[in-house]
């Protein structure tokens, strides 16, 4: 026996709607930390990362995609159809025995079936709902849809993410997917702490684009207070004059090889940085030099130097610096391996395969994926049984008419 | 201090965060907390940042800390004195929450050592936020910015084949790091409402990073192939699609649809585009059928092919403005959406039909802030009030707070402490 606390979320069971990035990532904080999270999908509709890439051995199958499984750790999974006669009362009947329903479609899928705030809350008065579309529950553009490509686009973030004068490419990620539900999370988490002491529960509209938004740094307030747009300028930061990402050797040798695409992030604030720069390549006269020229023999040093090697000479003297990590080198980078960010789970269909895992570490109830991705439906007895309540010949006959595909 | 209406009202915060964690106060206050920024006497660094308005520079109108330290009070204290260290032990007694942005090896100097503060406050709920975390090969290491977006993988999902890779012009790390500090403490929060008892959080900035990475983990777990950055394409699971961001008549419309732009609504596109007359061949049985076969994702257009979907988007593009194309794209459900710029932003339609954007007064004009991040329905966040000048608060927080009188408060300022 242990004195381990309870898990965080003990006891806290959410019905999970939510599809692609957004939603998922949000519930996925939930599950990690102990709260039964049971997702509700459909082989009729499938979720579309289940049909996305990178597909275990290339072969496409609903229980195939990795995309779907890293963001569907420690979940349970039933199928349910919703267009079936019967599909929305056996929802109501779970989300009855749930604290917390989360969903992601445009605003007219929940009003369609009829499972708005309002509606669940007849059958489960405390209920916290967050409701994640694109562009939040009302106004002109509620009823668009769109992906986290394009919502860096609407929110600003790709206005300021390309080489100087160019054109807005933005970043090579969906990336407000993994931005909006960390605030997505603080608000639900904030809310569910509210219930806990008062209650009361309540609804959530997150519009995922005004979340985003708060990720442009000074953009709106150098617009509305100085009427300034600001520009995007590649690597390069406004207040440093060195600050960038450099080119390295290969680690062949071979210029113009396959390899040859090893880069840096040098970033100079000071002085004392710059001296230690200039001392380490052997150029003491860098701090009297214009950084313009600087950077231009910066940049053919570095062109010398490996990248790993190079990052730890220069954080030996104290200039930040950083490899630009590839996804190969994240999964060697011994910092993280350190904190333990990747979790290797067995998956029934997918063997074992590497997860995400919280970002922070908590001294006395850490996070833990306890499993990995379910199945589509593989919950389906149990939570239709034991938490819906129905019998052997109910589940049977809604089996059997449809009602779970 | 008034009421706010927000889901963590009852709670306090001690806010010791420079860039790296101004986000994660800022976003708890917005929450409803009370967020006691401390800054040394003379203020706090991050005052320095820019811009500034007017482009004057001076600790009370930098846009940096307008922008992160609104909703916060500020108080001054000199940490590095013991008479400073036992002020901070007294504001600590009265709060629920510190987050600090310590260097690690600087952490216990300061009194910010993680056993220090749970053995004197053992329901304190303490975040750090660090670089690369509190200890590990890298603790003692130094990030700005651009080098946890280089360490955690952003960088090289950024920019295009062959040149260099990049970063927001709007620090993303920083951002990452902040935000989800705030998950890892309200999570301990909620612990602490069951429980009473605090716990440390210790969130890593290059960790924070790390899943930005889209599918990318996945994609080498799996394929053993790291996707690149693709300039203007996107890629899912290492594979690649055609352009993405097109020119319109007007500006830049952002043009993918779910899988690439040809992807599941394919026939529908080529329906749209020669309902203008502008498909050009894509409407032959032989572009159809390519077209089609785009749809498992596994084999987008490429090569000639990419080249032509391209050419005719563009002309498609060019001849239309943003509005158009997106409502039009829309009505097909292909979630285009528009690149705005921050003028753009400011005059959209639809922030405004749903009163995004905050007035907040200042001394001397009102000035219009992003608004609330999520609305909740009983106890919704609010963008109340301006940043704090240096010490702005100092009466308060020593006074009616620690209960000091005007005169010990004059002496300690005298003293140099606050």
């Amino acid at each position: 026996m242990t004195d381990a606390p309870d898990k965080v979320f003990d006891g806290i069971r959410v019905a999970d709607f939510a599809w692609v990035g957004v939603g998922p990532l949000v519930s996925k904080y939930l599950a990690d930390h102990g709260a039964e999270v049971i997702r509700i999908e459909s082989s009729v509709r499938p979720e579309p990362l289940r049909r996305a890439p990178p597909f275990v051995n290339d072969e496409p199958g609903l229980d195939h995609s990795g995309y779907y499984a890293d963001f569907n750790s420690s979940k349970q999974c039933v199928s349910l159809n919703l267009q079936h006669p019967d599909g929305v009362t056996i929802a109501k009947r779970l989300i009855a025995q749930c604290d917390i329903v989360t969903e992601s479609f445009t605003p007219k899928a929940m009003r369609a079936w009829g499972m708005t705030y309002e509606d669940l809350c007849a059958v489960r008065p405390d209920l916290i709902m967050i409701e994640m579309p694109m562009y939040g529950l009302s106004g002109p553009w509620a009823m668009w849809q769109g992906y986290g490509h394009v919502l860096q686009a609407a929110a600003g973030i790709s206005h300021l993410t390309a080489y100087p004068g160019e054109e807005p490419i933005g970043t090579g990620v969906a990336y407000t997917d993994f931005l909006v539900p960390h605030f997505a999370a603080a608000a639900l988490i904030a809310a569910l702490d509210h219930r806990q002491r008062t209650g009361q529960g309540q609804n959530i509209d997150f519009g995922q684009m005004e979340a985003a938004i708060h990720a442009t740094e000074t953009m709106v307030l150098d617009y509305t207070v100085n009427g300034r747009e600001q520009q995007a300028l590649g690597a390069g930061h406004p207040m440093h004059a060195i600050y960038g990402t450099y080119q390295c050797a290969p680690r062949s040798g071979e210029i113009g090889g396959d390899d040859d695409d090893r880069w840096i992030a040098i970033t100079i604030s000071n002085d004392a940085e710059l001296t230690a720069l200039g001392d380490l390549a052997g150029q003491p006269a860098w701090t009297s030099l214009d950084p313009a020229v600087v950077e231009t023999e910066l940049a053919a040093w570095v062109r010398t130097q490996q990248a790993e090697d190079l990052m730890r000479r220069l954080q030996a003297v104290g200039v930040p610096a950083g490899v630009v990590q590839t996804p190969e080198d994240l999964r060697s980078d011994p910092q993280l391996a350190h904190r333990g960010h990747f979790w290797m789970l067995d998956h029934p269909a997918m063997g074992r395969r590497a997860y995400d895992g919280p970002s922070f570490r908590l001294s006395e109830t850490p996070g833990e994926l306890t499993k990995a991705a379910p199945l589509l439906g593989a919950d389906n007895e149990r939570v239709y049984k034991d938490i819906v309540g129905l019998s052997d010949e109910e589940y049977i006959g809604h089996l059997v008419s449809g009602a779970f595909d | 201090m008034p009421d706010t209406p927000g889901p963590l009202a009852p709670f306090r915060v001690i806010d010791l965060t420079n860039e790296l964690g101004q986000l994660a106060g800022r976003m708890l206050a917005d929450l409803g907390t009370e967020v006691i920024k401390l800054e040394p006497p003379g203020g706090d660094e991050s005052r320095f940042i820019g811009p500034f308005r007017g482009d004057v520079v001076d600790p009370e109108l930098s846009l940096h800390w307008w922008t992160f330290n609104s909703n916060k009070l500020s108080a001054t204290l000199d940490l590095t004195s013991p008479r400073g260290q036992q002020l901070f032990n007294q504001l600590l007694s009265s709060a629920d929450f510190l987050i600090e942005t310590c260097p690690p090896d600087a952490a216990a100097a300061l009194g910010l050592g993680v056993e220090t503060i749970r053995a004197s406050h053992p329901s304190l709920v303490h975040t750090s936020i660090t670089p690369f975390g509190r200890d590990g090969p890298y603790a003692h290491w130094k990030a700005t910015d651009l080098v946890g977006t280089a360490m955690g993988g952003l960088s090289s999902l950024c920019g295009a084949p062959g040149r260099p890779p990049i970063r927001p012009t709007a620090s993303q790390a920083y951002t990452q790091a902040s935000a989800q500090a705030v998950v890892g403490t309200l999570i301990a929060q909620y612990q602490r409402t069951k429980s009473g008892r605090g716990q440390h959080v210790d969130q890593s900035m290059q960790e924070a990073v790390t899943f930005t990475h889209d599918n990318a983990m996945p994609t080498w777990d799996i394929r053993r192939i790291n996707n690149e950055r693709p300039g203007n394409g996107r890629q899912i699971g290492g594979y690649k699609s055609g352009q993405y961001v097109f020119e319109a008549a007007d500006g830049y419309v952002a043009c993918l649809s779910y899988g690439g732009l040809f992807g599941l609504t394919a026939r529908q596109t080529v329906d749209w585009l020669d309902s203008h007359g502008m498909a050009g061949d894509l409407t032959s049985d032989e572009w159809l059928a390519k077209l089609d076969a785009t749809q498992g994702l596994l084999a987008p257009p490429s090569g000639a092919d990419s080249e032509y979907l391209n050419a005719v988007l563009s002309d498609f593009c060019k001849r239309f403005t943003r509005a158009q194309l997106v409502a039009e794209a829309q009505q097909i459900r292909n979630g285009w959406g528009i690149v705005h710029t921050p003028k753009d932003l400011l005059a959209n339609e639809h922030l405004r039909a749903r009163e995004y954007w905050a007035e907040i007064e200042h001394e001397d004009a009102h000035v219009t802030y992003p608004g609330p991040w999520a609305r909740l329905s009983e106890t919704p966040l609010s963008v109340r009030h301006r940043a704090p000048r240096i010490g702005e608060h100092n009466f308060y927080v020593y006074g009616n707070l620690l209960g000091h009188s005007d005169d010990d408060i004059m002496a300690l300022s005298a003293e140099g402490l606050i």
